[in-house]
Formats: C-alpha cells, structure tokens, sequence
C-alpha cells in the first residue's frame, strides 16, 4: 500500500469539461497539480449529454457526472435538498476531508457546500467572477453567496479586484479570503518558431465570446477607426455569439472583408494556431475578474491592449500591456501605442518571462496553504453555526436558518436510512507513483 | 523585476519589500495569500451616482401622475353617466369630435413639423380607417359578453383599470410620433392593452349599438392618445403642462362631487397622497440609499448602441 494522500478534496461546481472556460481550466490544472503533490482529488459535476457517471481522467482524477440535467447557463435546477443524498455517497464513498466549491453562480457547488458543512467537512470556496450591487440579478446572487459563504472555512479569489468584490458581497473577514490567481500552462501557449514579420502586416487578434458583457460592441467601434488610421493592421476575429452580426455588418459597411478575418467559434485546442498568427492580442471586456485569455496570448509572445477593468491591471507587469479605458477613443490610442512599441518585443523572451510570473504548480501549492488551514480551523456545533446565519439579514438569517435545520434533520434521516458503514469505500488508485 | 504599481502603503517592516497589489508572480515574499494591504478597498465610492432631489422638483413631477390620474377618472364617469343613460347617443359622438379636434388641433401647435397636406390626407384616412373598423365591429361588441354575469364583468373592470394605472408609463407615451427611435416597454404595452379591454367589457354592457360604438371610440381615443397629447404639451412648456392639469384635476373633482361625495374625498385622498405624501417620502428615502460602486463593476459603454 502506497502512502495515504495528504488532503482528500472534492471539487464540485456545474463548470467542468467538456464545456470550456476559466472555471474549468482552473479546475482541472489545479486537480492535475494537487494529485501531483500527493493528495486526492475528485471532482464533482452534473451529466453533460450522455456523460454520466465516474470517470477518470488524465493522472487518475476522479470525475463524478451526477445525473442531474443542467437547467439554464450550464447550471443545474436549483432544488436545495435533492442533491443531499448523492453528496453524502460521494463524501463517504472517497473519504473526503476538504470540500471544494467553484464559481458562484454553479448551483450545485452551493448545493453541495451545504450539505458538507451540515455534514461537519471543511469548505473551501473560489469565487471566479464579479458582480455588482446594483441590479436584481446582484442583489440576489449576493443574498445566496452571503448565505453560503456565511459558515465557510476560508475562500478563494482569483484577483485583489475580485477579494475585494467578494469581502463586500458575502460579509467575510478579510483575513479569511486569500487571493490565488489563475495561471496558464506554458507548455501548451508557446511562441510560433518562426515569428510573423511585423514589418508589412500588423496582425491584431481577438478570440472572445462575442457578447455585450466581453465589448464586441466596443470592437465595432474600435476596428474601423483603427483600419483608417493604419493601412497596414489586420485584423482577426475569433469566436461566436450574439453580436457576430454586429460585426459582419461593421466589416460590410466599412468594405473591411480583406482585413477582418471573422473565424467563427475557435475551440481551446486550436487557440494558440490561431494566437501565433498575430502580433497584438486585443481584449474588450467591460467585465473581468482575471481574464486568462490574457495569459495565453502572453504566454504566445503577443503585447496584449486591453480594458482597464476589474483585476485585469494586477494580471501582467506594465511592460507586456498596454492598457485603455473601455471608450472607443482611448482603445484606438492604446492600439497605437501598442503598435509603436512592438518593435521591441521579443516574443520568446516575453514567454520565459510568463513561464517565471505564472504556473499551476505555484497555484497549487498555494491552494495546498489554504486547505491546511482550513483542516486546521475547530469544528462547530449547530447551534453554533445557526448564529451565524441568523447575522445575515431580518428576514434572510432566519429562513437560512430554517433551511440549514432542515438539511441537518434531512441528514440525519439519511443517517437512519442508510448508516455511513454501509456506504463502501471507494479504494484509492495512485496513478502517478505507479508509474514510476 | 517590474515598476512598483500601487501608490502608497506607509510603514511595513524594513526588510519586507513593499506590496504590490499584483496577481503576478506567485505568492509576494513577506506576505501570506490572505494579507490585506491599507489599500484595500481604496477605490470604493460609495453613493457617487445619488442625485439629490428636492421635494418641489419631485412634486412638479408627480403633478403628470394626478394628470393621468383625473383623466382616467373623467373616463369612468363618462362610461357612469353612459351606462346611466344620462348621456345620448348624439352628445357623445359630440364629445368624440371635439376630443379628436382637439387633440389633433394640440398636437399639430406643439410639434415642430409643418402640415403638409400629403400628411393631413394619411391622419385623415387613418382615422376613416379606424372608426369605420370600430362601427363594424360595434355589433360584435355589443353582445360579447353577454353569457357573463355583470359582477364579473365590473370586477374584471376595475382590476384591469388598476394594472393599467401601475403600469402606465407616467415619464412618456406608449404611443409614439411615427420615426421615434426607442421602441416602448413591455410593461406599458400591458398597461394599454389592459385599457383596451377594460373598455370593450364596459361598452359590452350597453344596450345600442351607437353607444358602444360612442363609447368605444371615446375610450380609446383617450386611452391611446392623451398621454401623447399631454406629453406633446409638456414637451412643448411646462407652464401649459401645469395648468392643463390643475384645469383637468378641477374638472374631475367638480364632477366627481356631482355624482358621488365619498368617491370625491376618496379621490382628493388620493391625489393628495400621490402629490404630497409620496414625494415627502421620497426624498425622507433618499437618507437611506446606500450604493456601492469600485473597479468591480460592468464598465457602461459611452455610446448608443442601435441593434
């Protein structure tokens, strides 16, 4: 018998491959570095189309497909109670000892964060995105986080912009939320070997999803002016969404179809054939809490012009972007200065910079900190966990109370029902030392 | 390795470099991941976007509110006197013409736009078009709801007065000057076409088909087209808008207190409420408001964005 794993966590939120995106990128390197590192990881996430049920994946992660049908945006129907059951096999099934939920708009990680901590585990929590305070979507959404992050053992952002966010929506200490960002695998976002000149075309790439929230809107107006004021940028477009048509018809009104490539969706494993075409990346989000897209195009040897918005400022040093406010006219200045400065950019020596700013063995280790202490923090009663929830609101402190009684009752049903000895364990495959 | 990026943070131990607030770099020497620098929450602004309101501003304002309010009134008390057939057939299709005269009449002072007489002869066929629609469809009108007992039909009445009230679009006007460039809400179109029926069950409980037709006509001419008139005239001065509305108010209550003295103190109560109580309150709110805004929030684009 190998040695016992260190830590044995569960990740669970409805964002897991096959969909693509931050939340799942983070999942799956921060699970590849953990297993790395000795501990066992599992992640939890609900049936994508007919993928249901265990599988394994590179490194032996453990990936449970709950069969639980996503409902709108990729995220499960909100129920509170149903997923109790479930959740409990799983916890006692892989011997778990850290609960890790990701994103705070996946049901089922709040879901499931509840249940464990009526369950006594210790929770984790990362908050990948942004919210306002303002509108009805916010105001709820923040009622939620602050019920689920009101008895969390520590929280996770992945930017100082996105701490501070998080600290003023949920009500945390600040000492409880560690800031670890996202990283980007080197490996995989290099340099092309032989870099594009520079000298006749300047090629400005942009992949995003092209929505309100990423600034497409803003790309209909930015690319024109900068097509008129240099004859010599192309541009290339990747991506779909909603306001694709705004930019076929900005390319048709302006006679740009030479000189804006519009390439439709760009899947993950084709976005650095397509990085390694350009020069400069160009990001128009009006809303971002880390943007990793950033990194992969620094990662590719690209200067990268973006919006000055939520933590995208903490993300690279001064000297590898160049930012602007989200206004048409201080893009088209950015792009300018961009382009007077690509001269002295070197793409590979950009790259061995990214390799020393950013990797997911570093996010790991620092993750690893945070899940000590969180194995460190006491266990509470009920009652007092219940004064904690009562603290949230008039109204809202008692129904989260109500809700939690329940769940506790709910699980000790369970416990009657079915005895925790009579849910089988489930034996720990180590991959990686096999190998060796 | 990199320029320092934030500006200040006073006094950390000597040794410590200072701390940056950067996600770069891994974990910076001296600081645990959960460290919270003085900077924190340096940029919040709170209550940057409050607009301080004072109560006559926000009075003059609700004045619209009452306008409508009356007119809505006047409205019920036409269907009242009809149903009570205190009002002819003749006398009201007189009513009809000289609210459209002069609504038409209103509308062609205030806007900018010359007549010409192209224009004239659309107006003109339009309103053929529309009323010879209405005197064909009076008959169907007339027994519509005649399997359905009158409670019902009141009720249904003064509840779908009442969306129409709470949903009415009090700022604008649901029905727009051709060519106008934002397309109405969804809770204004639900608030006239409330309206609209609330009118076909009142017209249904008449007994010949020139009233229904009368009726029929009259609430919707005020139904669709007051709101654009007195926006018309509210656009135009703000003084005209004022005593359009005092005269209106008058008028309502002098004929509400003909017909009824509880209905007239109800309605002063209301107008009252609606014009001073609520804008007090109002602005005694405004303590209250708490807004949260930092570099968190959705950048808003500083352009019209036309789909």
């Amino acid at each position: 018998m190998e040695a016992e794993p260190k830590i044995r966590v569960l990740m669970v939120s409805d964002f897991f491959f096959p969909n693509f995106g931050g939340v799942e990128n983070h999942i799956y390197y921060l699970s590849q570095c953990l297993l790395k590192l000795g501990h066992k990881v599992v992640v939890m996430t609900h049936a994508y189309g007919n993928r249901t049920g265990v599988r394994y994946m590179t490194g032996g992660l453990k990936v449970y497909y709950v069969p639980w049908r996503p409902f709108v945006m990729q995220t499960t129907f909100p129920t509170v109670y149903a997923t109790l059951p479930i959740v409990r096999t799983i916890l006692k099934r892989e011997r778990i000892t850290v609960v890790h939920g990701h994103q705070a708009f996946s049901t089922l990680c709040h879901e499931a964060l509840m249940h464990a901590r009526t369950m006594g585990y210790r929770v984790v929590f990362t908050d990948h995105s942004l919210y306002g305070f303002a509108d009805v979507g916010s105001i709820h959404m923040n009622k939620v986080l602050q019920f689920s992050l009101a008895d969390i053992d520590q929280a996770i952002c992945v930017s100082h912009t996105s701490k501070e966010n998080t600290v003023l929506r949920s009500g945390l200490p600040q000492a409880k939320v560690y800031m670890i960002p996202n990283a980007v695998d080197t490996a995989m976002f290099k340099p092309a070997s032989v870099r594009p000149s520079a000298d006749h075309v300047i090629t400005i790439v942009v992949i995003s999803r092209l929505v309100y929230r990423k600034g497409a809107d803003l790309l209909v107006e930015v690319i024109p002016q900068v097509c008129r004021l240099h004859p010599n940028v192309r541009f290339v477009v990747g991506g779909d969404g909603p306001k694709h048509v705004r930019l076929e018809e900005m390319r048709e009104k302006h006679s740009l179809q030479d000189r804006v490539e519009m390439l439709g969706a760009v899947p993950h494993s084709r976005v650095r054939s397509v990085l390694v075409t350009g020069h400069i990346f160009l990001n128009s989000s009006l809303t971002e809490a880390f943007c990793i897209a950033i990194l992969e195009a620094a990662s590719c040897g690209l200067l990268t012009v973006s919006t000055r918005v939520g933590g995208v400022p903490e993300v690279l040093p001064d000297d590898m972007v160049v930012l602007a406010e989200p206004d048409p006219d201080d893009m088209v200045r950015a792009i300018q200065k961009a382009i007077s400065i690509l001269p002295s950019i070197n793409p590979e020596e950009m790259h061995n910079r990214m390799k020393k700013l950013y990797s997911w063995q570093d996010v790991a280790k620092r993750t690893e900190i945070v899940y000590d202490r969180a194995l460190k923090c006491s266990n509470r009663s009920l009652l007092e966990r219940l004064s904690r929830f009562l603290s949230c609101g008039a109204w809202a402190g008692k129904v989260f109370c109500m809700v939690m009684i329940i769940d506790y009752l709910l699980w000790r049903l369970l416990q009657l029902l079915q005895p925790d000895d009579d849910i089988e364990e489930a034996p720990d495959i180590n991959f990686i030392n096999d190998k060796k | 390795m990199d320029k320092n990026l934030t500006e200040d943070s006073s006094s950390p131990p000597p040794p410590r470099p200072k701390w940056r607030k950067v996600a770069y770099g891994g974990m910076q020497t001296g600081y645990d991941d959960n460290y919270t620098d003085e900077t924190f929450l340096d940029e919040m602004v709170m209550n940057a976007n409050v607009v301080r309101r004072d109560l006559l501003k926000v009075m003059k304002d609700s004045i619209s509110i009452s306008q409508y309010l009356s007119i809505v009134a006047l409205v019920v008390l036409v269907w009242f006197h009809t149903l009570q057939s205190s009002l002819d057939e003749n006398s009201l299709l007189l009513l009809d013409l000289s609210l459209l005269a002069l609504g038409f009449l209103v509308l062609l002072l205030t806007e900018e736009k010359m007549l010409s007489l192209t224009l004239l002869l659309r107006y003109l066929t339009n309103i053929t078009f529309f009323t010879t629609g209405l005197y064909i469809l009076a008959p169907v009108y007339q027994t519509l709801t005649r399997s359905i007992s009158s409670d019902s039909i009141w009720a249904v009445t003064v509840s779908l007065l009442m969306l129409h009230l709470f949903l009415h679009d009090y700022s604008g006007t649901t029905i727009r000057a051709p060519g106008a460039l934002k397309s109405p809400s969804l809770t204004s179109c639900i608030s006239v076409n409330a309206s609209v029926v609330a009118s076909v069950f009142v017209a249904s409980r008449l007994n010949s088909r020139g009233h229904v037709f009368g009726v029929m006509l009259f609430s919707l001419q005020v139904f669709l087209f007051a709101p654009l008139v007195s926006y018309c005239i509210k656009k135009f001065s703000f003084g005209l808008h004022l005593v359009f509305s005092f005269g209106l108010l008058g008028l309502t209550l002098y004929a509400v207190y003909v017909v009824h003295r509880l209905l007239f103190v109800l309605f002063l109560v209301v107008v009252v409420v609606v014009n001073v109580v609520c804008p007090y309150w109002l602005i005694r709110m405004q303590e209250f408001k708490f807004e949260i805004n930092g570099p968190w929030d959705e950048a808003k684009l500083c352009f019209d964005i036309t789909d």
